[in-house]
């Protein structure tokens, strides 16, 4: 099987020109994990996550306290907002470098790949470089467990 | 010896003009001024590779290692954040009662351990506490830094500069306690209420939360009591032979690597992981220092110091103390204090050599090393760490305000320090 197979091909991308605070609307407005930010040709630039958002929410002792257990009130920081300059920043001071996988790539290379970026979610692209649709961890992982399924599995 | 002099100067120089521009790491510079001193010395032939071993002062080295290995030991159970939460607890929630007790744990803390460690543990759950409650750590940060470090003045293993002071003087942990303790505790309170002056607005402002610090459990952040305990029990057998290791003949450098053994021996660590948490960069930065001093008394740069300050001696004994304060503690703030430290020490052992009362001196340099620090961002080791933490935060500390509200507590410590000084002249 390859990701083009499991894929999901309704992709919602972005392009460089918005602020954080638009970028935060179609988040919620789509209910999705990852938006690719792309170029004329709607080639991938980069990726904003919804991780990278939250992160200017989270509190800074979430970094510093490897145990966060006996912290049972977070207090303050629940109801601590972003400020509104922060959100009208553009999206780009947010934005990752984008690592996507070929529609025509092996599941398992690409699990890797999540794995060792730390990723939920990647963009998928053909040959010419343009995004062609969007793959979850949950894709893959269900997909990689297909496999093991006694019958009704498609090998390739 | 004109030659060895001039050239072993400027080897000592460039090292502490690199360190202080930072422009290459301090361990680093210092392991090059040492090997080119010694290639300096053995091509003119005024000091050997023995030499360089026998300058290096294992007194000094093995009370550091052995007390980084206890802390190594304590750090993994969370008895720093069981500390910290605790204090968070007491304070309710008020800010000057929390300045206080944060402060106060950080400083006891310090006078028994290094201070460095001491603020790297509590600094963290400082922001936390201070995020919980919806206020600025930046107040609280500063103050741990600054009380740790005039707090450590205060016992002979409190700072690195006092473990050189005391191995190289004789002087034992009683003679800090006598000595040095209640000045430090005078200064320690005039640094105290300065600080709640200079944060009296960030102070004054109500903790919009402050009800959630009452649901913090300490007991829940102590990871693993039964180490904790072990470790404090050796911990506070070794603190109670420090006051006695003169009359026993024990050297405290004995005392703290000998606790470290039955530490380790009871606690059985992963033995990997426990050195991993040694500061190994500062034992090195330490011996290496050692080597380039000792090139530079063997070159005869030292003596030359020694008589120049001996024409100085003329003025008045109390005076040239109180000078000597003042002096470090300008070096200290804008320089390491450590390689200052181990620099003046044959200085000062020099002048006694040549019939002067060295004893007071030590005092003044103790004081000044410790007291100076403050002054700047880059002052002492404690700064530098809560200032680099801070960075990862959306309050960071910059050096500008540190000059604002850091470089008045130097000040103020080392004016009050020098009038104490004064007056308990006659006691030293």
């Amino acid at each position: 099987m390859k990701i083009s197979d499991c894929m999901k091909c309704n992709v919602v991308s972005i392009p460089a020109t918005l602020t954080i605070a638009e970028v935060a609307s179609i988040f919620v407005a789509r209910k999705v994990g990852l938006l690719p930010v792309v170029d004329e040709q709607d080639r991938p630039i980069g990726i904003v996550s919804l991780r990278d958002l939250l992160e200017l929410e989270l509190p800074d002792f979430v970094n510093f306290i490897a145990d966060v257990d006996f912290v049972h009130d977070f207090g303050a920081v629940e109801t601590t907002r972003p400020n509104p300059e922060e959100l009208a920043q553009p999206v780009t001071t947010l934005m990752q470098p984008a690592i996507t996988v070929e529609e025509n790539c092996g599941l398992l290379r690409a699990y890797a790949l999540m794995l060792q970026h730390n990723l939920l979610d990647m963009p998928v692209v053909n040959g010419r470089g343009e995004l062609v649709g969007i793959i979850s961890w949950v894709d893959i992982g269900t997909a990689i467990l297909s496999a093991w399924q006694p019958k009704g599995n498609k090998e390739e | 010896m004109i030659l060895p002099a001039i050239l072993s100067s400027l080897i000592l120089l460039v090292s502490l003009w690199l360190i202080f521009s930072e422009k290459l790491n301090r361990t680093i510079t210092a392991i090059a001024g040492a090997a080119l001193i010694v290639v300096l010395g053995k091509l003119l032939g005024f000091y050997s590779e023995s030499d360089a071993l026998a300058a290096v002062d294992f007194n000094t080295l093995g009370l550091l290692l052995g007390m980084m290995i206890l802390v190594a030991l304590l750090e993994p159970t969370g008895f720093f954040q069981f500390l910290a939460v605790w204090t968070g607890r007491v304070s309710q929630g008020r800010p000057v009662r929390l300045l206080v007790l944060l402060g106060t744990v950080t400083t006891v803390l310090s006078m028994f351990l290094d201070n460095v460690t001491t603020v790297v543990l509590i600094a963290p759950v400082t922001i936390l506490i201070c995020e919980i409650l919806g206020v600025s750590p930046t107040p609280y940060l500063m103050a741990e830094a600054l009380l740790s470090d005039t707090g450590g003045v205060a016992t002979l293993i409190g700072d690195p500069p006092n473990v050189l002071i005391g191995s190289a003087a004789g002087l034992s942990f009683t003679d800090f306690l006598t000595h040095s303790l209640p000045i430090v505790v005078i200064v320690w309170l005039a640094a105290l209420f300065l600080l709640r002056y200079l944060f009296r607005r960030e102070l004054a402002v109500r903790p919009p939360k402050a009800k959630a610090v009452l649901k913090l459990n300490p007991a829940e952040a102590l990871n693993d009591r039964k180490t904790a305990v072990r470790v404090l029990i050796v911990l506070g057998a070794a603190i109670l032979l420090f006051f006695v290791h003169h009359l026993l003949h024990l050297s405290p450098a004995f005392v703290a690597l000998g606790a470290a053994a039955v530490a380790m021996v009871w606690v059985r660590p992963n033995v990997n992981e426990t050195l991993q948490r040694i500061e190994w960069s500062v034992l090195i930065f330490f011996a290496a220092l050692f080597i380039m001093v000792g090139g530079l008394e063997a070159a005869g740069v030292l003596d030359a110091l020694v008589r120049l300050m001996e024409h100085a001696a003329v003025i008045p004994p109390v005076l040239f103390g109180v000078l000597l304060i003042w002096v470090v503690a300008g070096l200290s703030a804008v320089v390491d204090n450590v390689p200052i430290t181990i620099a003046l020490i044959p200085v000062i052992q020099g002048l006694g050599a040549g019939g002067m009362d060295i004893n007071p001196l030590w005092w003044a340099l103790a004081f000044g090393a410790g007291f100076g620090g403050n002054g700047t961002i880059i002052g002492s080791t404690a700064n530098i760490v809560v200032a680099t933490l801070s960075e990862k935060t959306r309050t960071p500390i910059t050096p500008k305000l540190w000059n604002k509200r850091g470089l008045p507590v130097m000040l103020a410590t080392c004016a009050v320090a020098s009038v104490l000084y004064a007056i308990a002249f006659p006691l030293f």
